[in-house]
């Protein structure tokens, strides 16, 4: 099962899109390690009283892009993505290096930086502003 | 027929015309459900929601057209309705009749009442079986409805203003139980509605009807996707025709703070905002009633009339 869940039914973002981000974010952060199972279309529905379309949407994506793999009959499990993930974190951190140096040319105080990362380390990542 | 057509599976509602007297409840109305489907239908009060409920059902005959279901018509059609359960607006009880003799009557009618789901039921809403269901208050008539609709496990659902005068806690049960039904029998779901709010976390598909006909039809998630806010502010006037390549539904301008509404994909419109060398841009997500609005007075409709 998963440890944390937030929907937001009222934003913009589709569900399944949520759903998604949600899995990789467990996953990236060690929260789900691979092989584990996850809970199936059924719970993940029933649970949070959602559509299973959406969610069969949302796993299905996340098949594709080499998040979980499913077993027929035994549901779904967290892929070995730690290859992907690497990469992922790599080309974030360029895109980090790029943004913090647009800010530093900009005269952004380096003590605001930090407070920044405070604030969204601290916060867990769920700030999605 | 030798193959089996699997393919048919769904409802579809063909050019429904409805009229009572010289009033016209329906006209030419046509979509199509495909199966496992969670559509939401909704319309301000007299938009004909009730009206289409009742013919797909097969309450009502249409005065033009057929609503199909698996390829059939549903009017007069044992089959069929074998298959499908409606709750309409105010869930009907035989006088004196209690959830146990409700349960009863129903369970003589499908094949498919299952037992055990009914007993569980029961463990789970607060209804006492042996009560006379008239007595019960209107969300507690409602309850023991759905627990009915629900131990019938049928392959389609039909529900009319389902969440009216439930608590938030009875709410949240019932959207569950509902998108259990839909797990495990792949059902496929019709809530009518004239709260968008109700319907957007369970629908897949909404479709808005408004004086007889449906006045849009579409997916969920594209319609999230297919448009757009944009808030940004250019240094210099923006020159003629520069966005001439984006569909703009709206531009709202406060002091030099331009707001967009676009419709297509999220990416190019931020492309081609960004073209424009803006000091500042911020692209907002839209909330489904938003898209809505801005989906209905793309084609020229007055809102305020539909959502409340």
């Amino acid at each position: 099962m998963f440890s944390t869940f937030n929907i937001n039914y009222r934003s913009g973002e589709p569900i399944y899109q949520q759903i998604y981000n949600e899995v990789v974010k467990e996953i990236s952060l060690g929260l789900l390690l691979p092989q584990e199972k996850i809970a199936t279309v059924r719970e993940l529905a029933t649970t949070l009283g959602i559509n299973p379309n959406t969610v069969s949407k949302a796993y299905g994506l996340l098949e594709q892009n080499g998040y979980i793999y499913s077993a027929v009959g035994k549901g779904s499990f967290v892929a070995d993505s730690s290859g992907k993930l690497a990469g992922l974190r790599e080309s974030t951190m360029k895109d980090l290096k790029k943004d913090l140096t647009n800010a530093h040319n900009l005269g952004v105080e380096y003590k605001d930086v930090i407070d920044l990362a405070d604030d969204v380390y601290s916060g867990g990542g769920k700030q999605n502003a | 027929m030798f193959i089996a057509e699997v393919a048919n599976r769904m409802l579809e509602i063909k050019n429904i015309t409805k009229k009572f007297g010289d009033k016209t409840a329906l006209e030419n109305l046509s979509f199509t459900i495909p199966e496992g489907s969670v559509f939401g239908l909704i319309g301000s009060n007299g938009s004909g929601k009730s009206t289409l409920l009742r013919i797909i059902s097969g309450v009502f005959r249409a005065d033009g057209g057929t609503a199909e279901i698996d390829g059939e018509s549903t009017f007069e059609n044992p089959g069929i309705k074998e298959k499908c359960f409606f709750i309409s607006d105010y869930p009907y009880f035989y006088n004196n009749s209690t959830l146990d003799s409700m349960a009863a009557f129903y369970r003589d009618f499908y094949p498919s009442w299952d037992e055990a789901k009914f007993a569980k039921l029961c463990g789970i809403f607060p209804i006492n079986k042996k009560d006379r269901i008239v007595n019960m208050s209107k969300g507690m008539q409602r309850q023991a409805a759905l627990m009915i609709a629900l131990s019938v496990c049928p392959k389609y659902i039909l529900l009319d203003e389902i969440f009216d005068g439930l608590d938030p806690v009875v709410r949240q049960l019932i959207k569950k139980l509902i998108m259990e039904l839909v797990s495990d029998n792949n059902t496929t779901v019709i809530i009518a509605s004239h709260n968008l709010r109700e319907l957007e976390d369970v629908c897949d598909h909404i479709g808005l009807i408004h004086k007889g006909g449906i006045v849009m039809e579409k997916d969920l998630d594209e319609a999230k996707l297919g448009i757009h806010r944009v808030q940004a502010v250019f240094e210099n006037e923006l020159g003629e025709g520069v966005f001439n390549d984006l569909e703009i539904v709206s531009i709202k301008k406060q002091g030099r703070m331009m707001t967009f509404t676009i419709k297509g994909d999220g990416p190019a419109i931020e492309q081609a905002i960004k073209a424009q060398n803006p000091v500042y841009m911020e692209m907002l997500p839209l909330t489904l009633e938003e898209v809505f609005i801005s989906e209905m007075e793309a084609v020229g409709y007055d809102i305020d009339n539909i959502l409340e």
